[in-house]
């Protein structure tokens, strides 16, 4: 085995988790929203990413803002959506209504960009680098200095920026904060535009590496569930560990032991931890701290 | 309901259970009538297992698809592999179900709300990988090749091959189904499961234990779904990992939910909604998804207690929007109630 070109693979595909973990994460803690629709705002931002290049002819890197314009767009329509039901903390209809979202959104991309598999062709996919033993693309390099800078620039708005503060507010006590003076439903707004923005943005970096289709919702993002959830619900700086762990854990284990059961493996995992330490996924428990 | 005389009540059942079972011919007893009826049958027991977590535990299992698959591989490995009859493949199915159900339970314990339904969705995946990639279970390929049903006992011919003659056993299945929900509400584990979602601390004052219960309505649960699936596989001689599929979990959700939570009829009434749709007035594969996804999302944004909640009086919807207080009270006086009786 190429213990370094698998410790690269892992890091890639830890930072690729804890990318499109992260938006899911905001609105876990912020909200207190489970996000079953998640994997469906992932394919939506490649799928709106592939129909604009191919619509207008634009390159990649004009895509990939469209893309995310979309995706806040979608997270904002969301918000409209749930917001009675995200005031009133009804957690178990919350679950379920992100899970009719879901279904919904992958019916409509299934009828607007048809069933067959397509290629989100990003010009970074195709460049090479060979350093000693191990190698790795443009895209990987890009994907990874994209997540690291969204993690820091995350961390600095929630602890520097008043809207930040707000934020962290409502994550606490969001009647309290509207006792504050504090529009909530405008910090909420922030939240779920920011929780679709940060999908469709992960998406556009991820999906480039393998054929996207409309019903692949949710399979690609499945770990993002373990990332959140073993970083400590809502926590920003734990989703980015746990990504990066869970990355390092599946690119040994698919190396060492099986590919096939890694997914099995790794949500073995997250049940054990689940049932040992049940205490630490009290819902926001941990947010921005 | 509970007005009417007891006669009169059971006199209206019977009717009612007759008209079910005619039903296919009086919509004209197509090949196509009989196919959606079978699967609105055998979907809508299906349902009942989730609607037993969902409304009487209030808690949401993001696993029953997998209890629903567990009894179509059983049924699938017991009879294809192993050449059992169909009984012991239903015994198969159930005693599965059980047992995955007890290791799950007992797992999920300590796990409330999100964390519960985030373990139950893990396990699910955790069970299709398996699923997909054990050649045991058919690996990817599914087990293919499930004989025609056939329940004779004895001198007592019971084959079903074609949906037509499938109806009757698909029928029997959703009213024992029915019957053994009923049943439950008014059993004391029902209202004890009630009592314990409404008012934890309430409920161990009173001596019940929340772990306890909460293990043995999900044991009540599994083999409800695991029942339909081993019909199911029947019905479709095969089985494969889209038994696992998201769109099985969304229907149940919707089901449940579209009518109203604890109604006896709600989950049959929406699953023959949505199956109805499906059949007769299909948008294509993903027109249906599309469909379904709405009506969830609506169904929850504009009345989340379901449809029921919007013929009743406004102050009867507010008292049930309270739930932790008046419904709290209620359930007390029927535990009360069942503990003199």
């Amino acid at each position: 085995m190429n213990v370094p070109q698998q410790l690269v693979n892992g890091i890639i595909i830890g930072h690729a988790y804890a990318l499109v973990a992260v938006g899911w994460t905001m609105l876990l803690g912020a909200a207190r929203l489970v996000n079953f629709g998640h994997g469906q705002m992932y394919m939506i931002g490649a799928f709106v990413a592939w129909w604009f290049m191919g619509a207008t002819g634009l390159p990649y890197v004009v895509a990939v803002p469209f893309a995310v314009l979309v995706g806040a767009l979608l997270g904002a329509i969301m918000q409209r959506l749930f917001l009675r039901l995200t005031l009133s903390q009804d957690l178990v209809n919350l679950m379920i209504v992100t899970l009719g979202f879901g279904q919904a959104l992958e019916g409509a991309a299934g009828l607007a960009f048809g069933p067959k598999p397509q290629t989100l062709a990003s010009p970074f996919q195709a460049m090479n680098f060979h350093l000693g033993p191990v190698w790795f693309t443009a895209q990987d390099a890009l994907q990874v200095i994209a997540t690291i800078a969204v993690f820091l620039a995350l961390e600095f708005a929630l602890n520097r920026t008043s809207f930040g503060t707000a934020v962290r507010m409502v994550a606490e006590d969001p009647p309290l904060t509207r006792l504050g003076g504090i529009d909530i439903s405008r910090v909420y707004m922030g939240i779920f535009a920011f929780e679709g923005a940060a999908v469709a943005f992960a998406a556009t970096l991820v999906a480039p590496r393998t054929p996207i289709l409309t019903s692949m919702g949710f399979d690609q993002v499945v770990m993002t569930f373990v990332v959140v959830v073993l970083g400590g619900i809502g926590s920003v700086g734990g989703s980015y560990v746990a990504g990066l762990a869970i990355g390092l854990f599946t690119a040994l284990f698919g190396a060492l032991v099986s590919p096939a059961y890694t997914a099995a493996a790794v949500f073995a995992l997250l049940i054990a931890v689940m049932v040992l330490r049940p205490d630490k996924l009290a819902a926001s428990g941990n947010f921005a701290r | 309901m509970s007005t009417l005389h007891p006669l009169i009540r059971f006199a209206i059942v019977v009717a009612l259970v007759a008209l079910g079972f005619v039903l296919p011919r009086l919509f004209g007893g197509s090949q196509l009538v009989y196919d959606t009826l079978v699967t609105i049958a055998i979907f809508s027991a299906m349902s009942y297992g989730l609607d037993v977590i969902l409304s009487d535990l209030g808690e949401i299992s993001l696993f029953h698809t997998a209890f629903f698959a567990t009894g179509a591989y059983a049924a699938a490995i017991l009879t294809v592999n192993y050449g059992f009859n169909d009984w012991v493949a239903l015994l198969g199915a159930v005693a599965a179900a059980l047992l995955l159900a007890l290791v799950l339970g007992i797992i999920t314990l300590r796990t409330r709300e999100f964390a519960f339904s985030l373990v139950t969705y893990a396990a699910t995946v955790v069970c299709m990988n398996i699923a997909s990639n054990w050649d045991f279970l058919g690996g990817s390929d599914g087990i293919v090749g499930i004989p025609p049903l056939d329940l004779s006992i004895g001198p007592i011919e019971l084959t079903a091959g074609q949906s037509v003659e499938f109806w009757p056993y698909a029928y029997a299945l959703l009213l024992v189904t029915l019957y053994f929900v009923h049943r439950f509400r008014r059993s004391r584990l029902g209202q004890a499961a009630l009592m314990v979602q409404m008012n934890p601390r309430l409920a161990t004052m009173c001596g019940l234990d929340g772990n306890r219960i909460r293990l043995q309505v999900f044991l009540v649960s599994a083999p409800i779904s695991a029942l339909a699936g081993w019909l199911y596989a029947f019905q479709r001689s095969y089985v494969g990992t889209d038994l696992f599929d998201t769109y099985f979990l969304v229907l149940m959700l919707t089901s449940v939910i579209l009518a109203g939570r604890r109604i006896l009829l709600g989950p049959l009434l929406g699953t023959a909604l949505l199956l109805s749709q499906k059949s007769f007035a299909s948008l294509g594969a993903y027109g249906d998804k599309l469909v379904l996804g709405v009506v969830l999302v609506a169904i929850l944004c504009l009345c989340p207690r379901g449809l029921a909640s919007l013929k009743r009086k406004p102050a009867a919807t507010s008292a049930a929007a309270e739930k932790p207080a008046t419904s709290t009270s209620t359930a007390t006086t029927t535990i009360a109630k069942g503990h003199r009786g």
